[in-house]
């Protein structure tokens, strides 16, 4: 198999842990479900991410350095 | 802490701007190569600041509409028809208006898909090396292979295998007939005949005697992939510059990005096609955000419009993808799932959308553009979504 995470186009996918997520819900005053969603078979998802997490995506922006967003594990 | 060689009371004043990595860095080069003071370093942060904040997209402002004219107005001058490729060796690729409204259409396939295969180093500075992967994934046919010849009064298929043919298309394998023992099986696994091989000559024919099957079997004959990926049609070879030295590219007619990356000697990591839901599939829904966004770039800029900011490019590759798959702009994506009833009903097929609005009750809220300039409200963007009010500034002062 191939190692998606490897590949240029892919930025890294961090699952994020409860306390985390919290302060990013608080910061923008948001619901998770506001989120933008990744789907649960996506394949550069990180294996141990389930439905309801959320995955901080880092990536290479064309605008600044990096840009971090989430996006909440959905079916 | 910066990799730039100014004072630290420089990198004080610099830091303690709201300016990001990039733009301080810009700042950084500038005061190191004029040899700025601190003095002069503060303005030039100050002033990059203020031109930073000036410029910055204000809250409530309308950035949808601004990317569709950014992107809508330079779109009216992109070329109409398809035509051929200059750049990258005869391959046939679509441009223009039609590849950019394929890309926000979300078309399954595109018109012409095609596959850039970068090459493991090894494979990529040896043309040899090269021509072994590129066997691997372009398609072989049996009319690539030899001469086939239908003899009637026997009712058999003859085919007549080129030796040299075989040997450049199989590398790995040492002797010729072993090759043509390999083809003559691939024969008899797809179009279920018995075959006789005797050297490079294969022959077979219909179980019964059939005129009909005859032909049918030559037919089916034509179509049977020997070698390399089936919808992979042709593939070129091009030698690039890069950074260190020169590599040979390969470029494909046809894509099967998912086989592709398996084979060996494909470099996984920098390979890519033009097929935003091949890349979906393969590397999902953020690497389709990327692809999205480059093809619409590089779309514009061949047509000289390179002007037009990424940002609007990026907003739309963002909606696009935002609930984890890739959505079309227009009736069955995004406009069509659109909340409101009202604002749907103004897009497309007004008359389906209010009688299912109606049979279902639905209710709108009435918090987008559309719907609000229909019941004629102020709407909800600017300066149109700020209350304000007259009245003292603070209880304390009325108190006195």
């Amino acid at each position: 198999m191939v190692d998606v995470s490897q590949h240029e186009l892919v930025p890294e996918h961090v699952v994020l842990d409860e306390d985390e997520l919290q302060d990013v819900l608080d910061e923008y005053d948001i619901d998770r479900t506001d989120l933008p969603k990744i789907k649960r078979t996506d394949p550069a998802l990180p294996d141990e991410a389930e439905m309801g997490n959320v995955v901080k995506i880092i990536r290479e922006s064309r605008t600044t350095d990096t840009a971090v967003v989430y996006r909440l594990v959905v079916d | 802490m910066t990799e730039f060689d100014v004072s630290a009371d420089v990198e004080a004043v610099v830091e303690d701007t709201e300016l990001p990595e990039e733009l301080k860095a810009e700042v950084y080069r500038s005061v190191e190569e004029r040899d700025a003071s601190v003095e002069q370093a503060d303005e030039i942060a100050r002033a990059v600041e203020h031109r930073y904040l000036d410029t910055r997209v204000d809250a409530l402002d309308p950035v949808g509409t601004v990317s569709a004219q950014s992107i809508g107005e330079p779109g009216t001058q992109l070329t109409m028809n398809t035509f051929h490729y200059a750049g990258v060796a005869e391959i046939d690729v679509t441009q223009g208006l039609p590849r950019l409204i394929e890309l926000v259409d979300a078309r399954k396939t595109p018109d012409t898909p095609t596959m850039t295969v970068h090459l493991d180093d090894e494979y990529a500075a040896d043309r040899e090396k090269a021509h072994e992967v590129v066997w691997k994934i372009e398609a072989t046919k049996i009319l690539a292979l030899g001469d086939i010849s239908t003899n009637v009064a026997d009712m058999r298929v003859h085919i007549d295998l080129n030796p040299d043919t075989l040997q450049e298309r199989w590398p790995t394998v040492d002797s010729v007939d072993e090759i043509a023992g390999e083809v003559a099986g691939i024969i008899e696994d797809s179009l279920g005949v018995k075959t006789v091989q005797q050297g490079t000559n294969v022959e077979f024919g219909p179980e019964e005697p059939s005129y009909r099957d005859l032909l049918q079997l030559v037919e089916e004959l034509r179509d049977v992939t020997f070698k390399g990926i089936e919808e992979v049609s042709r593939v070129v070879i091009r030698k690039e510059e890069t950074e260190d030295g020169e590599e040979f590219v390969l470029y494909t007619e046809g894509s099967a990005f998912g086989d592709v990356l398996s084979i060996e000697g494909v470099d996984a990591s920098r390979t890519t096609c033009n097929n935003i839901h091949e890349i979906h599939s393969e590397l999902g829904i953020e690497a389709a955000r990327e692809i999205i966004i480059e093809e619409t770039k590089t779309t514009l800029e061949e047509q000289g419009l390179d002007d037009v900011n990424v940002r609007h490019l990026m907003l739309v590759a963002d909606i696009m993808t935002n609930r984890g798959e890739i959505e079309s702009i227009g009736r069955h994506g995004i406009s069509g799932s659109k909340e409101s009833v009202l604002a749907r009903a103004a897009f497309e097929v007004t008359v389906n959308h209010l009688l299912d609005a109606a049979i279902h009750g639905e209710v709108d809220d009435l918090n987008g553009v559309t719907e609000n300039v229909i019941v004629g409200k102020p709407i909800k963007l600017g300066t149109g979504d700020v209350n304000l009010k007259m009245g003292s500034t603070s209880r304390s002062s009325q108190a006195d």
